[in-house]
């Protein structure tokens, strides 16, 4: 859809964190691209309003935002252009959405993607965060509609979560901008390398299956040493995705 | 202003829709009868001789010019021309009364079924036609793909195995996966099997299948088989076939080894304040509509309970993952479950 | 790059594959959904709560059960059409006020004054502000009321409900649940329906919704139905019973779009699109508290300006045409009259007149001016008295002139009839058209849904007429 917010974006700053200037959809001359990922229906453009100031309309509806929205915002000076992909339950799949959402982590090569999850149902929604943290190993996950998982006395260990998956977590009501400047701060860390990341790695595959990966990963990384995501190409050629293949043959993931 | 007397115009007007619906009806309108008619050409007749010699082969039985002649729909007139030619060009020979594929032959017709059976995959996992569409569409496209053509068709689903009635499909270099199955009817009462092949010709029988809702994979336990009819369970049901219904499904006998599944059922068959254990989603469920299942949260092992009935019956809402997924009841019955407490 | 060893990768990938079988993906689906169980029974603890909230699932309950599940969607969406076509009276009337009873003679004076050339006055200011103006004064309105109406029950949660409760029905006639959504909102809008159907997430169902969205009565079409069924199906019942009859007759006409909808589906999955892929799958989400005022806002945002800025697109230069037609002459007359008169014989043929024929091929950018249209045409052809003159859309002060004027212009029941049912089935407007085209992407599909409604349109109109005028 498009957004068509002129003037709104100028008097609506929520909250006055120091340093911060949303810019709505003036996305010249940036710094740093983020991309914002999730499963639908998780807030997720709630969180993409939140951090841009523009007003995208978001529904209580499972995938809502098809197009790619595009936002951006300054902290500390620097500027940071905000990709909405569209919200997927997974990355594996041949539907159009996924496959924006896919090349863009995979060859928009972001400088941070932020996978925005529902607290209150975490384990669907690690399924894609997982997919996502084998393509790119600068990631903050955005445990949001916290509101709604203390509503239901559901009670998430922040650290040990962040321990397991490797990646800074921050917890968010995006709804009441609550952990919103702590979400932007995570980003900024991430972006100019203060924060590293070991992103978890799949491990419960049938070993026949895990032999293969493993075998034609350490092909990938002969030709291409030092990429963070042999693995999920390894993935995407035992499906037979002709599109990395093609990728492949040009490098264009690099 | 009566310009045109209302009945001359209402006749006119049934008249021509008349004819456009027999011109142009599904199937059988006469357009796509003619157009079919001028696809039959020299080609797609020897194509089909030989396949239909193939098939025989397969099976050994052998073939003379009658069997050809009553079992193909072509003129006989066309059947002998296609035959002379054949045996001109080294397709086949014959051996007395009877009609054999040479090696050369045996290549050509192996190309045609790997073509036919690589479409009908094609069909089941990219397309939303119907199960009982795939094989006339394929009847046509089979005659259509060259081999250069087949080839990425074979490289773009990923080179499998198997069309989806579990027929094996040739590689390029004419090879075959065995299929180790025999036919459902031949089985003893308790015998327990899997399905691996339902036959999709003649399609009355087939449609009697389809029918039934059996499903290609699952587990089956051979409990009557009379000369009147063949009775096994399989996935919590109970099904009920005429045993010429029956020979058309055969069925791989477990392995010692392997241990038998118990208490597996339908998802569909999930009662309010139950709860189960996906066991696996059934073959039948192919592309896309699988994919988005497994996303989902439908995999092995995960927790299922019924969250909601439908005022309508279906579809049923499905509490997975924390989430609640309404299913359609042709889903949710190729969903495998076990009952938990 | 190195080409060689990429090949050699690729290569082994194809080898490899062969080995591990079709079971690929779902081993990866099932080792993914693994660790996720494993790691989220370390780090999250549910407390005592046991399947879900017990507010969602008594809500649930109410909304999904045998006995009240219908009776409360029908109501809502009773309540909705009815807050929007009551509430849209007022604003609507203070804009035509101020749009067409009081800036347009006032820019016509300003023109005067300042010795503006005839033409380029009524080009510019009775051809396309006039256009303009009217289809805001008549959409905005409605707009504004119904969707944010409506986005509120979306945010809510509710919404996905309505989708389960009707799905079975929608499965009959090959298509999705959520389609009956995309079909309210068309109620709305046609425009935003087909936008909505993004909410379908598969291909042939999507599809489906997008070409049939037209069937529903857009709020464009409501005025022009009741306006008929006013002056024409009132008028042969007694009195008493003139306002049951006319309101019967508009609500037969939209059920009759419903009807139409299902067949279309129907015969559209069975046939052009039978090959399209179709999945299912539909969320149940958790009801949330809409934020009131934020919804309001994004709703008029996104929905209703949007739509009605595309539908302003595309008005001004139907505005400039209905005015050139009626003003250029050739041989004495004008295109407008030359057009009517050759349509004059086809019309017939299908219980309508040359009028209406050309008033739906000008008056395409919107049907909220195809009444005006077919006011000031039946007027420049009549040459009754009455009107603003030449290509200067108007309405009559009350149904009764208007039904004067539609009379003098050679009107019967027959007439108004066809009319309704053509309102109903004929192509969308081209804001719709666009928007379609824009959604699919596709030429094809978007001349499927252009071409098929008027095909209809024709056909029944035809028979109508012809079997009327048996008897």
């Amino acid at each position: 859809m498009e957004t068509k917010v002129g003037s709104a974006c100028e008097t609506c700053t929520v909250f006055n964190a120091k340093g911060l200037k949303k810019l709505g959809v003036n996305t010249d001359n940036f710094d740093f691209v983020v991309a914002l990922a999730g499963n639908p229906n998780t807030g997720k453009s709630t969180v993409f309003n939140a951090l841009t100031g523009l007003k995208q309309h978001t529904g209580n509806w499972p995938g809502k935002t098809v197009t790619r929205a595009e936002g951006a915002f300054v902290y500390n000076e620097q500027k940071f252009k905000l990709i909405d992909l569209p919200g997927t339950y997974s990355l594996l799949s041949t539907s159009e959405d996924e496959e924006v959402a896919r090349n863009f982590i995979l060859f928009g090569k972001p400088s941070v993607t932020i996978i925005v999850v529902d607290a209150s149902r975490i384990e669907r929604n690690l399924n894609l965060v997982l997919q996502i943290l084998e393509i790119t190993d600068r990631a903050v996950l955005c445990l949001n509609l916290m509101d709604e998982a203390r509503r239901n006395n559901i009670v998430v260990d922040e650290r040990s979560l962040a321990r397991k998956l490797g990646i800074p977590v921050v917890a968010t009501s995006a709804r009441f901008n609550q952990g919103i400047p702590e979400l932007i701060q995570t980003v900024s860390e991430l972006a100019n390398g203060k924060i590293e990341c070991k992103p978890h790695r799949i491990k419960n595959i049938p070993p026949a299956i895990e032999k293969a990966v493993s075998k034609l990963s350490r092909e990938i990384e002969k030709v291409y040493p030092g990429i963070a995501n042999s693995r999920w190409i390894a993935f995407r050629l035992l499906e037979g995705d002709e599109q990395i293949k093609e990728a492949l043959r040009s490098g264009e993931f690099v | 202003m009566e310009q045109y007397p209302p009945l001359l115009a209402l006749s006119l007007f049934f008249a021509v829709s008349a004819v456009l619906f027999f011109l142009f009806r599904p199937e059988k309108g006469f357009y796509w009868l003619a157009r079919k008619n001028i696809n039959s050409r020299k080609k797609v007749i020897i194509e089909d001789v030989l396949k239909f010699l193939y098939h025989g082969e397969a099976t050994n039985n052998s073939i003379n010019i009658k069997d050809l002649t009553r079992s193909l729909n072509f003129r006989e007139q066309q059947i002998f021309e296609s035959i002379r030619q054949m045996t001109e060009h080294g397709l086949i020979h014959l051996e007395g009364e009877n009609i054999k594929l040479t090696a050369e032959g045996n290549e050509y017709a192996l190309q045609i079924v790997r073509a036919h059976r690589l479409w009908e995959h094609f069909l089941a996992e990219k397309t939303g036609f119907d199960k009982s569409q795939w094989h006339t569409k394929a009847e046509m496209m089979e005659h259509q793909l060259s081999r250069d053509e087949t080839d990425k068709l074979a490289a773009s689903l990923g080179h499998p195995l198997f069309d989806p009635h579990g027929d094996p499909i040739p590689t390029k270099t004419g090879q075959l996966a065995t299929q180790k199955g025999k036919a459902l009817s031949q089985l003893e009462p308790g015998t327990v099997g899997r399905i691996v092949h339902i036959e999709d010709e003649p399609e009355v029988i087939y449609r009697q299948i389809l029918a039934e809702n059996i499903h290609i994979g699952s587990q089956i336990k051979v409990i009557e088989n009379t000369a009147s009819r063949l009775v096994f369970h399989a996935e919590g049901e109970s099904f009920v076939l005429a045993p010429i219904v029956a020979a058309n499904l055969s069925v791989a006998v477990l392995e010692q080894d392997e241990t038998p599944e118990e208490g597996v059922t339908r998802l569909s068959a999930l009662k309010e304040n139950e709860t189960a254990q996906i066991v696996q989603i059934s073959k039948e469920i192919r592309g896309e509509r699988r994919r988005r299942l497994l996303d989902l949260g439908f995999v092995k092992g995960a927790k299922v309970q019924v969250d909601l009935p439908n005022p309508l019956g279906e579809p049923k809402a499905f509490r997975i993952k924390g989430t609640s997924i309404a299913l359609r009841d042709n889903q949710s019955s190729k969903i495998l479950i076990k009952k938990i407490d | 790059m190195d080409n060689k060893n990429i090949e050699n990768i690729i290569k082994l990938s194809d080898d490899l594959r062969w080995n591990i079988g079709n079971d690929f993906h779902d081993s990866l689906a099932e080792g993914i959904y693994a660790d996720a169980s494993s790691i989220v029974e370390e780090t999250v603890s549910t407390g005592s709560q046991k399947s879900r909230a017990t507010l969602d699932a008594k809500i649930d309950r109410i909304v999904t059960s045998r006995t009240w599940g219908f009776p409360i969607m029908f109501l809502l969406l009773a309540l909705v059409l009815w807050l929007t076509i009551i509430g849209a009276n007022y604003p609507s009337s203070f804009l035509s006020w101020l749009f067409l009873d009081t800036m347009h003679p006032a820019l016509k004076t300003l023109a005067t004054g300042i010795n503006m050339p005839w033409w380029l006055n009524g080009f510019l200011i009775d051809g396309v502000y006039l256009a303009v103006a009217w289809v805001i004064a008549v959409m905005l309105p409605p707009m504004a009321i119904f969707f944010p109406l409506f986005t509120l029950m979306e945010d809510f949660g509710y919404l996905p409900r309505v989708a389960f409760n009707l799905d079975y029905l929608f499965k009959k006639s090959g298509a999705h649940g959520k389609q009956a959504l995309t079909m309210s909102m068309g109620f709305g809008c046609n425009a935003a329906g087909v936008v909505a159907t993004r909410i379908i997430d598969s291909p042939r169902e999507r599809l489906v919704a997008i070409i049939t969205n037209n069937f529903s009565l857009c709020n464009g079409r409501w005025p022009t139905q009741i306006l008929i069924a006013t002056i024409f199906v009132g008028a042969v019942v007694p009195q008493y019973l003139a306002g049951f009859a006319s309101l019967a007759a508009v609500i037969g006409i939209a059920l009759l779009g419903i009807f139409f909808m299902f067949f279309t589906s129907w015969a559209l999955s069975k046939t052009v699109l039978k090959g399209e892929v179709s999945t299912f799958n539909l969320e149940l989400p958790p009801y949330r508290p809409p934020r009131f005022w934020k919804t309001i806002y994004t709703s008029l945002i996104d929905r209703t300006l949007i739509v009605l800025w595309r539908a302003v697109v595309f008005a001004a230069p139907a505005g400039a045409v209905i005015w050139l037609i009626s003003n250029i002459q050739i041989g004495g007359e004008s295109i407008a009259a030359i057009m009517i008169n050759s349509f004059d014989g086809f019309g017939w043929l299908i219980g309508l007149n040359g009028v209406i024929l050309l008033a739906y091929i000008v008056a395409i950018p919107a049907n909220e001016i195809v009444i005006p249209t077919i006011l000031m045409l039946t007027v420049l052809v009549t040459g009754t008295s009455g009107g603003a003159g030449a290509g200067v859309m108007f309405e009559a002060d009350s149904a009764l002139a208007t039904g004067e004027i539609l009379k003098a212009g050679g009107w019967t029941l027959l007439t108004a009839i066809n009319l309704m049912l053509f309102s109903l089935l004929h192509n969308p407007c081209s804001t719709t058209i666009y928007t379609i085209y824009k959604e699919t992407k596709s030429v094809k599909w978007t001349t499927v849904a252009t071409v098929l409604p008027i095909i209809m349109g024709l056909v029944i109109t035809f028979l109508v007429a012809q079997i009327w005028r048996l008897f």
